[in-house]
This record gives C-alpha cells, structure tokens and sequence, in this order.
C-alpha cells in the first residue's frame, strides 16, 4: 500500500476539486463505506479528493444527518469499557473457549497513551515500535494499538478496539461492538459492517508488519467480534473470516490509487468548491455546485442511505431509474434503465429488439398478476 | 467494640461541623441549591449520629455479643432507629465518610491496584454505600496537588499505580501510597495477577462475613465468571471454590509478574517522590489521570 502514493499532477487535480477546504480523513468507518459501493465514480472521486460531503450535500438542499447517534456512541462505549475492564477479564474467559488461548497468556498492554501522551504520532510509533518487536514478552492483548492506512495519498489513523497475539506469533483483530447476538444471530447488516470495518484493521496491520520486513500471514483473516449475548451484557465471541471483505478493501484501495484515470475523463476546471467567505459560508451558487456534482456519474443503491452523505441527493437523481429499486431490481430487469419503460413493454407496448427477451418476461409477469388480483392490467 | 461506634460518632461531629460551615456559607453566598444540598447532607449526617449514639446506648446496656461490624450492624439497633434505616439504602454511616476514606477502605480490603469501578463496587459489596466514579478522578487530582504542597502531611494518599514502561501515572488504577513498589507498578501481566488476587480478597472477605450482603455475593459471582473453574456446577459462586481457581491460575503467572515488578520498581526509587506516588510528566499531555476519550482519533492527525 506504501507505494500507492498518487503523483503530483493528481494531487492537484483532487486538490482543485476539494477547492479550499481542508481535506476529510478517512477512518475505518468511511473505508469501509467505499467498500460498500465500489461502482459509484461520483463517491471515488470525490472520498480521494476528501472532499466534505457533508457540506456539499447540504448546500444544494439535500442535507443528511450522518453519524452515529450520541445514544449508541455511549451504549458502545461502555459495553467496551466493561469486557476490557480488570485487564480484559471477562474477554480472556471467552478467547479461552474460542482460541484455545493458553492460561499462560494474560498480557494486557495498554497503548492509549504512550507515558500519559495521547498524541495519534507518538501512539502510532510505540505501536510500530511494539508490534516489529522480535520478541513479545507476556503481551497477549493490544489495547487501542494506533494503526495507519494510506488512502488516497493521504494516512488514515485507524484504532482498533483489540489485537490479540498468540505466542505462535498470529495477530487477531478483536473488534467489540454492541448490538446483541441473541439465540446466536445477529442483524446481518451490523455483521457485515463489522466484519468490512475489522477488515481495514487487517489490511493496515498487515501494511505496518510488512513495511517492518515480516511476513502479512502472521496476521490472522480470522477476526474476533464480540457482542453482548441475547439480552444481557455479558459478551460473547464469535469468528469473523474477513477474506473476502479484504478482496473487496484491496480493490476499492487500488481503485483509488488509480483515481488518476477517473479524473482524466472530467473537464479541467470541474470543482466542489464552496467558496466560503471569510466565515466559511459557502458563496458557491447551489445550482452551479449541483452541475457540478452532476457531471460525475453515480450509481446510486438504496444501500447509500446507510453509508453516503450524497444518499439523498443520489436518490432524488435516480428517481425513476430501476437502480433506485435495489440491485436485484436492476439486474433482474437487465438493460431496462427506467421504471416507465418497464412498465409499458409490460402493458404490451413493441420493445426493441435487444429487449424482446425481457420484454416477454415482463409481460408474463403482469399477465400472472392481472390473473391473481382479477383485475385488467 | 463500643470504641468502634465512638469513633464512628466523633467522626459524624466533625462531618456535621464541617456540613454547618458549609450550609453558612452557601447561605451567605446566596447560592439556594447548594444551600438546600448541604442542609439536606447536614440533616442526614445528624440523623446518624443520633443512630449511632442510640446504638452505642444498646450496645452498652446488653448483648455483649453484638458486633459492630458493618454487616451485623443491622440486628444491633432496635425500634425507631432501625426503621429509619430501613426506610433508606442500606447506607451505614461510612456512607458519610470523604470519598478518599471510602476509596482507602475498599482498597484496603482489595490490597491491589483497581479501577474506580471495581472501588466503587467493592465498597458498595462490603463497606453498604457507593459513590459515583467520576468523582474519583478528581480525588486522585486533589491527593497530588496535596502531597505537591504538604509532602507527608497525610498517613496515607490515594495515588497513582505506575505502568511498568514509562513508569507514568497507569490508566484509571489507583493505588495507596503506603503500599510498596513493586506492588504499585503495572507490568503486562499485572493487571490478571491483580484480578486474581482481588479475587481471592474477595472470597476471602466473604468468607470471614456470617450472612454475606447480597451485592457481595453478586461480586463475588462475576469475579468467578471471570476465572476458569471457578463457577461450581450449579452455577453458584462458592468463596472457597473461586479463591482455589484463582490461586491455581496465579502460579502460572506470578513468578515472571513478581520480576517484571521488581525491575521496574527498582528504577521507579529513582524518581522524587512526588513522581513515585502520581508517576512521571515524561510525555505528559493533560494533567492527572484523563479518562480516556475513547472517540474517535481519525481526524486528529493531519495528512502528511
């Protein structure tokens, strides 16, 4: 990943798009958000450049409140204070059952602060500094070790909840999160979010011990989420295999590094420039800004909604369109592009001949259904 | 056993002065709802210590075999003293101790380094009140400033344990002052080697109790939860079963622990003592302890 350093010339072609204002950082959060809709040019083009999607949306009218609600951020919280609590009590109980962890491995090694500085630099480097080390004596669990990914050409600091290490030298990430397991499932969605997010924390630990000349294998695809059990807060642990997450990760992060071809196809003075003044409102006029954000294509999922800042603005342009249906709405009606269009060849209107196929298909379909609700179509 | 009681009066009297001077001064100052605060503190504190001079009263009329212990307590007193009391939490007058004497008291029992939370808890389990554990942080602040500007004026301070590496203030852990080095430094394996050993405290404070309180036994369940082979096969916590699984686990640790704490507490005698007690200002950005913020730190570090 080192290498993915964009060249100048692409630094400021993204510079010009973000226009003034500093640019966003990614965070586990929002890496793993570009993994989840790897075919929107719209949303790569602009998470390169960092530019504030937030304030876009929002000044062409289509703001959406993002973010994890106060309520959760403490309820997480405190779930992770509690299985860390007493040096991970609870948690080595459960690894024990999961990892066949030895008794003899108990280490707790705390790295929030490195002598009492919580600095992200000075806690990155003791992480580096700890994890490269030949030897790791009686360390078994990493506390918030401070991780790094270059997305973009820029560092993301990444903080993983846990690592655990193996004597055998294996890295697991642990990541502890608070929605139930009840009866052994959970909401498939937050296990996938999860297991994307677990994902980037593989990926840049794999990055720091590969940069320090080791070996990636020696951190584990297998990822620890623990969650609290059925209804009450006493956590439990389960196995997360994140190969495929990680498959999806490398792609999207390549696709970035090769943001260079994606840019060349849009005009030399496209931007998402605000023009603040000297307050930092934006000036830009919202329908100048909006033909902006129009020219990039955008492929818009109702998926989004959980992960774009754009989500709404998307929406309101895929309106009509069989993609603002789903993914399976879209792949099933192949080649049709708009809702209306499929309606008609289903009321029997003559389709074009690379459209017959489905155009049979949609009329069967609203035959049956006229047939069901006895009803003309 | 009547000295015990005595005691725990003339401390009421001082609390009760201290409570007076104070409701004087939230009254002069203007400020009601301190005012309204204390005086309800005030009302409280002389509530009982009219229940501990009726107690001593009883204790020195009858039943010599009356104990004063904080869990026997109750079956002491009789009529209107004990239906006070069972109107209210099953406070007891340590309730109306500072904070730092309730935090000495349960870390007392413990012998360990431990978190606020597991303070609080402990002192809830034996001592019958808790406090609120945000207001430990800035016991621990106030302790330094103290000893900063009375070196020893006080037996003892509630302190700092120091992480064995850089021997700064240890996240969260607090310790005694009177409590040896190596027993206040935190190598990697100290925080389960202290687990442990709170656990068999724990066990053992239970067992010497005739009818353990409730939440002391809830304690003692989630400190075996917490420990291979200590949970019996119904399910139950038994004392002896938890301190005999802890005690089993702690001799595949203790060993190396004891020599990680050594080495480093031979280099923490080279500090002052201040920095003995509340640890180095090496790398140190904040004052005191700092919660850690647990946000999120993504956005901090700028681009390079």
């Amino acid at each position: 990943m080192t290498a993915r350093q964009p060249g100048a010339g692409l630094q400021t072609g993204l510079d010009r798009l973000r226009g003034r204002a500093l640019p966003k950082n990614h965070d586990a959060r929002t890496i793993s958000a570009l993994a989840a809709n790897p075919g929107c040019a719209r949303r790569a083009l602009m998470d390169a450049a960092g530019v504030d999607k937030q304030r876009v949306a929002a000044h062409v009218g289509f703001a959406a409140q993002f973010g994890q609600s106060r309520f959760a951020i403490v309820r997480g919280n405190a779930f992770e204070a509690q299985v860390k609590e007493n040096g991970a009590a609870q948690l080595l109980i459960l690894l024990r059952d999961l990892l066949d962890l030895d008794v003899s491995e108990v280490g707790y090694a705390d790295f929030n602060d490195v002598g009492g500085n919580s600095s992200a630099e000075l806690r990155h480097l003791h992480t580096r500094h700890v994890l490269t080390a030949p030897d790791q004596p009686g360390r078994t669990l990493l506390d918030h070790p401070l991780l790094r990914l270059r997305v973009g050409g820029r560092h993301a600091y990444l903080e993983p909840d846990l690592i655990a290490l193996r004597l055998d030298g294996t890295f697991h990430v642990i990541e502890v999160k608070s929605f139930a397991v009840i009866d052994g499932q959970a909401d498939p969605g937050k296990v996938a979010a999860a297991a994307i997010q677990s994902a980037v924390y593989v990926r840049a630990l794999r990055d720091l011990v590969t940069e320090a000349g080791g070996d990636p294998a020696a951190v584990s695809h297998k990822t620890i989420l623990v969650a609290p059990r059925d209804f009450s807060s006493q956590p439990t642990a389960a196995s997360l295999d994140v190969r495929r997450q990680l498959g999806v990760l490398d792609r999207q992060l390549s696709r970035i590094a090769s943001i260079e071809t994606l840019l060349a196809r849009y005009p030399g003075t496209l931007t998402f420039d605000l023009d603040p003044d000297a307050q930092g409102r934006p000036r830009r006029p919202a329908a100048e800004l909006a033909a902006a954000i129009g020219q990039v294509a955008a492929s818009y999922a109702p998926e989004c909604l959980a992960t774009c800042e754009l989500c709404f603005l998307c929406r309101d342009e895929a309106g009509g369109t069989t993609g603002a249906l789903g993914k399976p709405v879209r792949e099933d009606l192949g080649g049709i592009e708009y809702i209306a269009q499929a309606r008609s060849l289903a009321r029997g209107q003559v389709p074009a001949p690379e459209q017959a196929e489905i155009a049979a298909q949609l009329l069967r379909a609203a035959q049956l259904r006229a047939q069901v609700l006895g009803e003309a179509v | 056993m009547i000295s015990i009681v005595a005691e725990t009066i003339e401390v009421l009297e001082r609390r009760i002065d201290e409570l007076r001077v104070a409701v004087r001064q939230a009254v002069l100052a203007g400020d009601r709802a301190l005012a309204a605060r204390q005086r309800s503190a005030l009302t409280s504190a002389e509530r009982a210590w009219e229940d501990a001079l009726e107690e001593a009263a009883a204790q020195t009329e009858a039943d010599p075999l009356a104990r004063a212990g904080p869990v026997a307590r109750g079956s002491v007193a009789q009529g209107k003293a004990a239906q006070s009391r069972a109107a209210e939490p099953p406070a007891r007058s340590g309730s109306l101790l500072p904070l730092r004497e309730q935090v000495y008291e349960a870390l007392s029992l413990l012998q360990v380094p431990a978190a606020p939370k597991l303070i609080a808890t402990v002192h809830e389990a034996f001592f019958g009140a808790t406090f609120p554990t945000t207001r430990v942080t800035s016991l621990k602040r106030d302790e330094e400033r103290s000893f900063r500007t009375a070196p020893f004026a006080r037996p003892y301070y509630i302190c700092a344990a120091l992480s064995a590496d850089y021997l700064a203030p240890s996240r969260g852990l607090l310790a005694v002052s009177t409590w040896p080095l190596e027993l206040r430094v935190i190598g990697s394996l100290s925080p389960r080697v202290d687990f442990l050993t709170a656990a068999i405290r724990v066990a053992e404070a239970i067992e010497r109790i005739p009818e353990p309180p409730a939440a002391a036994r809830r304690l003692l369940q989630r400190f075996a939860a917490s420990v291979s082979g200590a949970i019996s096969a119904g399910g139950g916590a038994d004392p002896a079963a938890v301190r005999e699984a802890a005690r089993a686990e702690l001799t595949v640790h203790r060993e190396a622990d004891a020599k990680a704490r050594r080495v480093a507490a031979e280099r923490a005698r080279g500090l002052q003592h201040a920095e003995q007690l509340f640890g180095t200002a090496m790398f140190r950005d904040r004052a005191g302890d700092g919660a850690a913020d647990g946000a999120d730190i993504a956005g901090r570090g700028a681009g390079e």
